[in-house]
């Protein structure tokens, strides 16, 4: 039998959003199959990033061998990869999602891994519509419009209805995550705040500045610096110790010189820096932080099941370890991946009514702290994953 | 004469040759001409009324921006503390502006080249330093105290002379046979070494921005809430010396002299028997021995290193010379101070996202009230 694409199977994906984000799915169905439902992924599967991407597929594959029928229907699942050269490719995903539109029996993709390649895909298979589930995507002009988006979400969409949806935080979210946790978990009140002066560096520390005043702490300095004509940051840090920081927050990636300013610090202002993934988990901050790499706190976008040993995620993560066993079969978003081809297939299984775009309501963040002296971790340690309820 | 067709031919196309070739006199002529046009036209905007009283709404402008950080710094919660906290950084990356200045304005002083590679051979010089340091094992926790210092000095001098040398090959392969040129090749070619020795570093370092180890002993002084560490005090007073030991240098030793004579007046130098040819290659020597200093003091000082560097950094250097007075040496350490400074002060006290453009508002200011800068040019006689 021929399955229609549903252009209602954009809706029960958003409703099962509200109920299920970031768990593992029931299983449904039995019986005689009635058919053939397809779901495709898109992941960078070959080169550098397939350690990421190939990890990502499994975690698919392994979700719909665990459902491998539904009220009747069989699940397959058809991987595409979109990397070229070893590197996530806009143009591959969007030609994968091309050959995607015209293969009736995929309802749904999971993934892709990359905020930009999705930019790619999503003008494509709205017009389907086709829905998308995104593991690992935090650019925040993806579902949300601000003014600096280009283009909109709705120009993105060309005005068909929402098919792209996402369990990661996205960046805008960031900030006022870093701002909970130095407020309620570290205690601090009075913060320093700079960015790298971009985009996403000024958004973040933006949206932390809001949520830290909003809960109450006091900012002693605000200050944007030009990265490419600053290497000195004395003055910076000097006008944060006379206003009596406890901690500095730099939204900025580490190419634009975040924990070069921490290692400036030294000898003139021993508090932690905090900031978001542009360097959070990266080695390479630790590499420029030097001797002063202790006590920097960073986000990233999503739980972190593995090293939080969440014991909800425990017997997946088991049986997920069984099939695939090698160290290198478990990376950065796999669980994620995986929790979104569940959603996928829970959603399939329903026909509701649902909401609106496509973000989760509680956004998950990881909090690390560097480690310089763990190498096998690239210098950083796992804190813990917190929900936050009350984005800005 | 019989006027054979023949002769005329070879006439004219020696006449063409001649032209080609084009004296002298004629290029200095046309140099006058240019000159006096420019001086003309500087003359009727000074006497225009309504440059005048743009001039007028500058200063008033300026004025403006000073009373607000004197009120800024007069209402900070700490204001002395902080105030001299703010002079003894400016002065830190200040006096490392100073160092680098000098090699742009000693070699626009002697050939009126902007030497657009000079920051990459202060780049350079950090970089080689740091692949002496790494070799080596130093790191900080590794090595500590005031023997390092022992370690530190043989490295900054080899790391001087490796510059030095570079800069000698650059101007040999690049600059050298483009003296007689129109002056926009060899500004040219500058830029095109610019973008080699980028290129190079690139390969050599990747694009990453390069740890440099905190190798300076730490330790420090506190004066009226005031901090000045091993590290300030080591890179203004090192920066100090060396300004005057070229000063000294450049005013008494006969080299010195030389270097005068050929900048003064290139022809009547050679004609009073100096090899100009050693005399500029000397003051390239010079200025790369600076720019590797100023490399290896850059990356203990700020601790990091990155292989494009040098073109932020050359660009505010070269203000630097130009605010002081091009080809003046005591003016490029004085404009090198007065940026850093600048800095400093703008970031301490105002939003550090203008603090650029400032710098060049303020180098636009001095040179419409000052055109040979703070100091004074020297730069050479042309006619």
């Amino acid at each position: 039998m021929r399955l229609t694409r549903l252009k209602a199977l954009a809706l029960p994906v958003a409703a099962v959003f509200a109920t299920v984000a970031c768990g593992g799915g029931g299983t449904t169905g039995g019986g005689s199959s009635k058919g053939t439902i397809v779901i495709a992924s898109d992941y960078p599967a070959s080169g550098g990033e397939a350690s990421t991407g190939i990890p990502e597929q499994q975690a698919v594959a392994f979700a719909v061998s665990q459902h491998q029928t539904i009220k009747g229907f069989t699940i397959q699942y058809k991987p595409f990869d979109d990397a070229i050269n070893g590197v996530h490719d806009p143009q591959k995903g969007a030609q994968n999602a091309t050959t995607m539109a015209g293969d009736s029996s995929i309802v749904a993709m999971v993934g892709p891994n990359n905020s930009n390649v999705a930019k790619a895909m999503i003008p494509i298979l709205a017009a389907v519509p086709l829905a998308m589930v995104s593991p690992a995507n935090t650019n925040e002009c993806l579902t949300k419009s601000f003014s600096y988006c280009n283009p909109a979400p709705s120009e993105l969409r060309k005005g068909s209805t929402n098919n792209y949806f996402r369990i990661a935080g996205t960046d805008d979210q960031q900030g006022p995550a870093m701002a909970v946790y130095a407020h309620d978990t570290l205690k601090f009140t009075k913060a320093a705040i700079f960015s790298d002066n971009e985009t996403f560096g000024k958004g973040v520390a933006d949206n932390f500045q809001k949520k830290w005043t909003s809960l109450g702490g006091t900012v002693v300095v605000r200050n944007d610096y030009d990265a490419k004509n600053t290497s000195d940051f004395k003055t910076y840090i000097n006008s944060a110790k006379s206003g009596g920081a406890q901690f500095v927050y730099i939204g900025a990636t580490t190419g634009n010189k975040p924990c070069i300013f921490k290692a400036q610090m030294k000898g003139i202002l021993d508090v932690p820096l905090t900031g978001p993934d542009g360097f959070a988990l990266d080695p390479q901050c630790i590499k420029d932080a030097g001797d002063n790499a202790t006590n920097i706190y960073g986000t990233t976008a999503g739980s972190d099941p593995v090293a939080g040993n969440d014991p909800n995620a425990k017997s997946t993560i088991d049986a997920y370890k069984k099939v695939y066993s090698k160290p290198t079969d478990i990376a950065t978003y796999t669980f994620q991946s995986y929790d979104c081809a569940i959603l996928l297939i829970d959603a399939i299984g329903r026909a509701i009514d649902a909401n609106q775009n496509g973000d989760i309501t509680t956004p998950v963040f990881s909090y690390y702290q560097s480690d310089p002296t763990n190498t096998a971790t690239g210098g950083w340690k796992y804190l813990s994953s917190q929900g936050v309820t009350s984005s800005s | 004469m019989d006027g054979s067709p023949a002769g005329t031919t070879q006439d004219s196309a020696l006449a063409e040759k001649a032209e080609e070739v084009e004296d002298p006199a004629a290029i200095a002529a046309r140099d006058q001409a240019w000159t006096e046009g420019l001086m003309a036209v500087r003359a009727g905007m000074v006497g225009n009324r309504w440059v005048r009283l743009l001039r007028w709404l500058v200063l008033g402008v300026v004025i403006v921006v000073l009373l607000l950080m004197a009120r800024n710094i007069a209402t900070h919660s700490q204001p002395l503390a902080y105030f001299l906290q703010t002079i003894v950084y400016g002065l830190g990356s200040g006096s490392l502006y100073a160092l680098i200045a000098l090699g742009y304005t000693m070699v626009y002083g002697i050939i009126e080249l902007i030497n657009f590679a000079h920051a990459d051979v202060v780049t350079f010089g950090g970089f080689i330093s740091l692949s002496v340091v790494t070799a080596f094992g130093f790191k900080e926790g590794v090595v500590n105290g005031p023997l390092i210092l022992l370690a530190l000095v043989p490295i900054t001098a080899g790391t001087m002379l490796v510059c030095g040398l570079l800069n000698i090959t650059i101007e040999r392969v690049a600059y050298r046979p483009l003296r007689n040129a129109p002056r926009v090749s060899p500004l040219i070619t500058a830029a095109g070494m610019s973008f080699v020795l980028e290129g190079l570093m690139f390969l050599w370092k990747g694009p990453v921005n390069n740890h440099y180890p905190d190798l300076i002993p730490t330790g420090q002084l506190t004066l009226i809430g005031t901090t000045v560490r091993i590290k300030d005090a080591v890179v203004v007073v090192l920066a100090l010396l060396l300004v005057l030991a070229l000063d000294t240098f450049v005013t008494k030793s006969k080299l010195g002299k030389a270097m005068r004579a050929t900048a003064q007046d290139r022809d009547a130098a050679s004609l009073m028997g100096i090899d100009i040819n050693r005399t500029i290659a000397a003051t390239f020597f010079i200025g790369a021995v600076l720019a590797g200093f100023a490399g290896t003091m850059y990356g203990l000082y700020f601790g990091n290193i990155v292989f494009d560097l040098g073109f932020a950094t050359g660009l505010v250097a070269f203000t630097a010379a130009v605010l002081g007075g091009i080809g003046n040496i005591r003016g490029a350490a004085l404009g090198g101070l007065c940026i850093g400074m600048f800095e400093a002060f703008w970031n301490s006290y105002f939003v550090s996202a203008w603090t650029q453009v400032m710098i060049f508002v303020i180098l636009t200011l001095v040179l419409l009230f000052r055109p040979a800068g703070l100091l004074g040019m020297r730069v050479p006689d042309r006619t």
